[in-house]
């Protein structure tokens, strides 16, 4: 029973911890610029999907993919910001915000449509073979340490950007008042657009770490997106290890759901503490603690 | 005032004419083109079995009209006339479908339809032929109660859910040692949960004791709750009713966390799912094989090689163009393009219908009585196993891929 249990946790931590990942870029991008990007998930998929043509053409090592696709995430994110999200801000708030919905779920339509056009609908991965360690009954891969030491690096290292750099102070300035930061002399409007580029930097890992474990493809995005959501929710909103804490107790979980009761019961586990979370925590598990 | 009430009587006389002689028939039955109206799932979720196949039906009806130079109408003194298809992309969405039906019905006033593909859009759309008294042959809804709505117009190609494994339980009984116990993982899916319903039945009355059953989302990505279970259950066969593109994380994880079977079975263990993981010693269903040639198939190869489109990555690609040559069969038995003559020829009891896998009936509602061929991976490309008549070699067992 045991090594029943250790390797439940075990995959629970694993998959907990690549949600987390996911949510990490939506929090930042709700958190500081107020606007639900129904088209995260999606970006990740078109990340995986991304890293596994670049590994199956070049054989380039993920860790590298993933500074590729950074970069390129960077950019889109940025513009995106600028071209189709800012300009909704003139309108009155009611229009902002069914129009930032409206934005987000027909980029999700085109990209995840665009992606199949170009590189297929079929799932992608990377399909690395690792060794296992066995230990007694319990196996662990190889691949799995290291998606688990990337995701604990790399919150770790955003944790520090937001808290002790210039653009992270930045950011929970203009998070706590725009006008307060604009007239210390932040440029809210910049900060906004880099913050949603920051975001769009954190899904390209994830998808590259996620496509390391799981198949990806361009329609499978709007699930994870769900997932997100709720961890956010789960975790409170703008906070980056509530929502670590929360995706790992989501993918716990989920995978006990599934050994101690039915496979087709853990999807709705999100669901069920959502609204539990609603009812009871309306502000997540920070309120707890407080 | 009176150009307003003007312009609203022409928009309602418009309207009417388009919808009322949409159930008509055109007024010359020998006239051609013969149009065939059909959507495909060109994008969205199911596009990944499909996503070929617009491509391919222009190409089939470009071949056909060459190589078979139309369609030969007897009642019409031997005549050939050309196909010509509508095509949409219902975006693997039933109500798209249903309301591209209605169009082509009304707007597009095609003569016939074909498709469309899966029982999830079988189900809505078959409500569509019945309202407009238009024959079609859907392709690929395999689910027995579609076809038990009582209705007239539609037939379809599939593996019939109720024979889906027959050859390979078959095949048991013939394997040294024998299997015991199987451990069922379905996918929440209608035509999964009907080929699990069905054959569990057939495997306990085989000898074969479920020592495990589990049903899970299509969303699921671990898998790792199933899999201790089916360790602590120690099943000889591992029967996996699910679409290739969600099992992909299951099999993956089945490997790494090694689990041992004498077979592990897959519904639609293809050459997608093969490409991403070990799918070696797995063994499962085709609906048919470039290499077994029948009917039709010289037309069928053309065009699949013109698509690009190779039936162990695209399984379901046979009951695709098996619709399209049905249909036309139908017209010419009938001789002419007529509707409800067409309709009463596809369900004649007894008729026997051609397709490059063979020759097949439709049962009593409409669907074709076909039954897969069973095959097993080895050396990365699937062998026929069963039938004995059609087998390409042998399985290997216990599978070595699983110990």
């Amino acid at each position: 029973m045991t090594a029943i249990i250790a390797q439940l946790v075990i995959s629970g931590l694993l998959l907990g911890g690549l949600y987390a990942l996911v949510a990490f870029g939506l929090s930042l991008i709700y958190g500081v610029v107020r606007i639900l990007n129904f088209a995260h998930g999606t970006l990740l998929a078109i990340g995986g999907i991304a890293a596994s043509i670049i590994f199956a053409v070049y054989k380039l090592n993920p860790v590298l993919i993933a500074v590729v696709l950074v970069l390129v995430f960077l950019v889109f994110g940025y513009l995106m910001h600028i071209y189709l999200l800012d300009p909704l801000k003139k309108r009155n708030p009611f229009e902002a915000t069914i129009g930032t919905v409206l934005v987000t779920v027909g980029l999700l339509l085109i990209i995840s449509d665009l992606a199949a056009e170009i590189a297929g609908p079929t799932p992608k991965n990377i399909p690395l073979e690792f060794h296992a360690y066995i230990v007694g009954e319990v196996i662990i891969q190889r691949a799995e340490l290291y998606i688990l030491g990337g995701i604990t690096l790399f919150t770790i290292a955003l944790h520090l950007f937001l808290k002790k750099t210039w653009f992270g102070r930045a950011i929970r300035a203009v998070t706590q008042s725009p006008l307060g930061a604009n007239i210390c002399g932040i440029r809210s409007k910049q900060i906004h657009a880099q913050t949603v580029a920051v975001g769009c930097g954190i899904v390209a890992i994830a998808g590259v770490l996620w496509s390391l474990k799981f198949p990806v493809d361009p329609y499978g995005g709007f699930d994870l997106t769900v997932r997100a959501f709720t961890i956010i929710i789960l975790g409170g909103i703008g906070n980056l290890v509530g929502a670590l804490l929360a995706g790992l107790f989501l993918g716990l979980a989920e995978v006990f759901t599934s050994f101690l009761w039915a496979s087709d019961w853990a999807p709705a586990v999100s669901i069920v503490l959502l609204l539990v979370i609603l009812v009871v925590f309306p502000r997540g598990l920070a309120s707890v603690r407080k | 005032m009176r150009t307003t009430l003007f312009a609203a009587a022409l928009g309602a006389a418009a309207l009417l004419g388009a919808i009322a002689p949409a159930s008509a028939q055109r007024t010359d039955p020998c006239a051609g083109p013969i149009t065939f109206g059909t959507t495909i799932s060109a994008t969205g979720t199911n596009s990944t079995l499909s996503d070929r196949w617009m491509k391919m039906t222009e190409i089939f009806e470009e071949e056909f009209n060459r190589m078979a130079g139309g369609v030969a109408l007897s009642g019409c003194g031997g005549k050939k006339v050309p196909i010509k298809f509508v095509m949409y992309d219902d975006q693997s969405v039933p109500a798209t479908a249903v309301s591209l039906y209605e169009k082509m019905a009304t707007v597009d006033r095609v003569d016939l339809f074909v498709g469309p593909d899966w029982s999830t859009h079988g189900f809505p759309v078959s409500q569509i032929f019945e309202k407009y008294k238009t024959p079609s042959v859907m392709s690929n809804v395999a689910t027995p109660r579609v076809y038990e709505q009582g209705f007239k117009y539609i037939t379809g190609l599939a593996f019939h859910a109720n024979t889906w494994s027959q050859n390979y339980f078959e095949s048991l009984k013939n394997v040294n040692p024998q299997p015991k116990s199987v451990f069922w993982i379905v996918h929440d899916n209608l035509i999964a949960k009907t080929v699990y319903e069905i054959h569990k039945p057939i495997a306990e009355k085989q000898g074969i004791k479920t020592v495990g059953e589990e049903i899970f989302a299509p969303t699921t990505r671990d898998f790792t709750g199933i899999i201790l279970k089916i360790r602590a259950a120690k099943p000889d066969i591992i029967y996996i009713s699910s679409f290739d593109a969600v099992s992909v994380p299951l099999v993956q994880q089945m490997r790494q966390l090694r689990v041992t079977a004498m077979d592990v079975h897959h519904i639609m263990a293809t050459g997608s799912l093969a490409r991403q993981i070990n799918l070696e010693g797995v063994t499962g269903e085709l609906y048919w094989h470039e290499g077994i040639k029948g009917p039709y198939s010289d037309i069928a190869l053309k065009v699949l090689e013109r698509a690009e489109i190779k039936l162990f990555d695209y399984l379901w690609t046979g009951g695709r163009l098996d619709s399209y040559f049905v249909m036309i069969q139908a017209i010419e038995k009938v001789g002419k393009l007529d509707r409800e003559a067409i309709a009463t020829a596809l369900r004649a009891p007894g008729a026997k219908w051609k397709r490059p896998g063979g020759e097949f009936e439709f049962d009593a509602g409409g669907l074709s009585k076909i039954v897969a061929f069973t095959h097993q991976i080895q050396n990365g490309a699937p062998v026929i196993i069963a039938p004995a008549a059609q087998a390409t070699g042998t399985i290997k067992w216990p599978s070595p891929t699983w110990q």
